[in-house]
This record gives structure tokens, sequence and C-alpha cells, in this order.
């Protein structure tokens, strides 16, 4: 039985309701899989797809929350509906969290009717790429023309979701120390634009310079990345921004890989949500006190007690 | 529900509760305190900056999807702000979040606030836990609202 009604919901959420979206992922954003996630996902899931995902990751302190709020700003003025996920982090000692995204965006989020949700990433890595993406089905589901992912990418990407964005923005800023050692690492082969922000700081002219020589050397396909200079309080440098994720879309659009990727790393999410589940369960029903008291007692070690566990395991599935 | 017969959907995650000053007032130094203790309480805290309006608190509060606002104001306000922001929670026809209320609140006035459905008007020197504890205890109250 669900404990909520998930149909009123879905329906909520098809209308654009904001009140049944921000119920919805607060269903869905839980890392831990709950039967009234997937009914919301499955009542929803046909009418994905049609929205332009933008993931922007980059440093803490690069200034994403005040790119996000000038970068929906003017996305609205030009006639596009947009919404915005902030993940931030939650403390792993007490699991509280200050979500502070929000105070960079209000003009935009009060004025132009932005949606923003703010996410905090409850500890948990395992499990938190399939919320994400369930909360962007949700916004995609509502009608958004552009949902932008917001995340901190420190280096080795610790939110892979951001990959599955059809357009993938990462923010550098002048003087940072050495810029290429913070590409290098991980998210520079996956950039679909570049932006230096901040241009207005000291040496901006030569973190653009890196970074178009670094790609200089890089094997590029078919989409030229862009390096772009942003100034996010005045504006400049937005336009050329704006109609470079424009080009972008249109030329994923023409891809029918994107889809065929987006849609296998769906089902491997959840897939491997459903087997965890499983998995947890089978061991909490396997790992019992007479079980493990007798192996204590005989004092066997827990690598022979669990292989001795596995092969009862499978030759019981074998009989049946 | 597979792992036992109480499970409520909402049970073990973080309380999620938005902090406002709305109206002219910029003493935050309590609010920010309290950010910080409700964080460290484990609650998932968001803070709407200075100087928001009613609306744009119950905005947020709605695609936030919070079950507590805490309400703050130094400047006297209170009874014509806080009331606001409960009027158009009424308005959207919303119970499901809890509202609270905090500053320089003189005692006449926590009586009208109650009955607005805005508790615990906590002044200054109110000890941390005690702020908490009802926080808590509000979040369960709009929780259960929410599963209906």
């Amino acid at each position: 039985m669900l404990l909520l009604n998930t149909d009123r919901i879905v329906s909520g959420v098809l209308a654009g309701e904001k009140q049944s979206i921000a119920r919805a992922i607060s269903v869905v954003e839980d890392p831990r899989l709950s039967p009234e996630s997937r009914q919301i996902i499955k009542g929803i899931y046909n009418h994905t797809g049609k929205a332009h995902v933008l993931g922007i990751t980059g440093p803490p302190g690069i200034g994403k929350s005040t790119m996000i709020g000038m970068l929906s700003k003017m996305l609205s003025q030009k006639g596009h509906s947009v919404a915005v996920l902030a993940v931030d982090a939650s403390s792993p000692f007490t699991g509280g969290s200050l979500l502070g995204n929000r105070i960079r965006m209000q003009e935009s989020l009060s004025k132009f009717g932005v949606y923003m949700r703010s996410l905090a990433n409850r500890g948990l890595s395992g499990g938190l790429s399939r919320s994400v993406w369930d909360s962007v089905m949700v916004l995609d589901a509502a009608g958004f023309d552009f949902i932008i992912i917001e995340t901190v990418g420190a280096g080795q990407a610790d939110l892979d979701v951001v990959y599955l964005a059809d357009t993938i923005v990462v923010v550098l800023a002048p003087g940072l120390g050495d810029q290429i050692q913070a590409i290098k690492s991980g998210i520079m082969e996956i950039a679909d634009i570049y932006i230096v922000n901040k241009m207005d700081r000291e040496g901006s002219y030569i973190a653009l310079k890196d970074i178009e020589e670094f790609l200089a050397y890089s094997v590029q396909g078919e989409w030229k990345v862009p390096v772009i200079g942003t100034n996010s309080l005045t504006g400049e440098g937005y336009e050329e921004y704006i109609s470079r994720i424009i080009s972008h879309r249109d030329f994923t659009g023409k891809d029918s890989r994107t889809r065929l990727r987006r849609y296998r790393y769906e089902l491997k999410l959840a897939l491997e949500d459903e087997m965890k589940q499983k998995i947890d369960s089978e061991i909490r029903r396997l790992v019992n006190e007479n079980a493990i008291e007798d192996m204590m007692s005989s004092r066997t070690d827990p690598y022979t007690a669990a292989e001795s566990i596995l092969e009862d395991l499978l030759s019981s599935d074998s009989a049946d | 529900m597979a792992d036992g017969k109480n499970q409520s959907l909402f049970k073990g995650r973080p309380i999620k509760i938005l902090l406002a000053k709305p109206g002219i007032d910029g003493h935050d130094r309590g609010i920010l305190v309290l950010a910080k203790a409700f964080r460290d309480a484990g609650m998932e805290v968001l803070y709407a900056g200075l100087l928001p309006t009613p609306e744009e608190v119950v905005e947020t509060a709605v695609n936030e999807d919070v079950d507590v606002i805490a309400l703050s104001l130094l400047n006297g306000a209170h009874m014509t702000v806080f009331k606001k922001v409960a009027d158009f929670l009424k308005e959207k026809n919303i119970n499901d979040i809890s509202v609270v209320g905090g500053g320089t609140i003189p005692d006449p006035d926590k009586s009208k606030l109650e009955e607005m459905g805005i508790t615990g008007n906590f002044g200054p020197g109110t000890t941390l836990s005690v702020i908490i504890d009802h926080v808590t205890k509000r979040a369960a109250e709009a929780r259960e609202l929410k599963m209906l």
C-alpha cells in the first residue's frame, strides 16, 4: 500500500503545479528508493525528454550560483521557462546542511518565476545520482524548457549525474593557481562549454588563454568547445554564453546517441537501486543471530563463513 | 511495506526548515546563530537572506517543500508581517507547513500569534535546545499532514 496519493501528485506535476512538483521532488529525492518514488517516475516518464538539461560544475566559490541567477534571468527574458536544482553538501557528522544558493538567485526567482530547489546530498554518494536525476525527470515532465543542475565538482566528479546533462558547463575563474591542474582532474574531457567567470579580476585573460591552449592540444569532436569569459554581476559575455547553449542544444538534438546514452544510464541507476535493496534484505536474512553465534564459537574467519553461506545459497538456487 | 508496519515515507529524513526575516529588519545575528544551531542539530537549513517579502517567503517554502518556516523580527512589525505570511499560506490552502516565530515579541502578542498558528515566539536569551525541541515537534506535525 502506498502512503501517499501518487496519482494526484503525478497529475499535478504534469499540470505544472508548483506544490505538486515540490512534493514529488521531496518523494524522489530520498536516497532510499520508496515504492512512492517508483510510482511517480512510472507516472511521469512518458512526459520526459523534452527539456534541455544544463549541468554546471566547478570548484566551490567560483560563482556558480550567481552565474545561474544571471543565466536563468536571461533565459526567462528570452521566453524560456527555467528550473534550477542545486546540490549542496551535508555534514557527514550531523547530517545537517546549510543550503545557501538561493540567496544569490533571489531576483530571478521572485521576478522571473524561475523554479528552484535545493538538494542536500545527505552524506550519501550511493543513491544520490538516482535521486537527483529523478528530480530532473519531475521537472522535465512539469514542462520546463531548461533545467539547470548545479554541483560542486572539485576535481574527480563526486556527482556523476552531471554527465547526464545535455550540455555540460565547466566554470573556472582567474587566480585559482594552476588552472590546467584544476581542469585535468577528470572534468576536462566532459565539458561542452568552458566559462571563465569573474572576468573583472586580474589574470582573467591569462586564464582564458590557458584553457584555449589546452583545448588546442586535445582531440575534439564535431562540437568545437567554446571558452567564454563572463562577469555574472554585469552580464558581460552572457549573450555569447546563451547563444552557445542554444547552438549546443540544436547540435545535441540531432544526435540520437545522447538519448541512448541517457536511457542506458537511467536503466543502470534504477537497476542498481533495485538490486541493492534486494541484496540488503538478503544480507539481513543471511546474517542472522544463530549463524553468527555458531561461526563465532567455532572461530570461523569471516571469509570462510561468507564463502560457505554463498555456496549454500547458490546450491539451493540451482536445486530450485 | 517490506520493512515493518509503522513506516512513514518521510521518517528518518532531516527536517527541512526555512529561516526568514521578512520586512525591513537587518538584525540578523540571532537568525544566523539559529541557522548554525539547526544545521548542527541535523536539519537542512535554508536562509532566505535579508529583506524578503512575505510572498517570497511563502513561495520559497512551497517550492522547497519545507516542514517549518521560522520567522524572526526585532523591529516590532511581527503583528503585521508574520500575519501576512500566515495569511498567504491560508490563501494557498497550505496546512502542511508549520510556522514558528521569534524576536522581540511582547507577551500580549504571543497569544495572538498562536491563534494564527505561529508558535514558539521565543525572545532573546532562549536556550537553543528549547527552540530546537519546539521546531522538531512542529516539523513532526507538518510531516503527518504531508502524508494525507
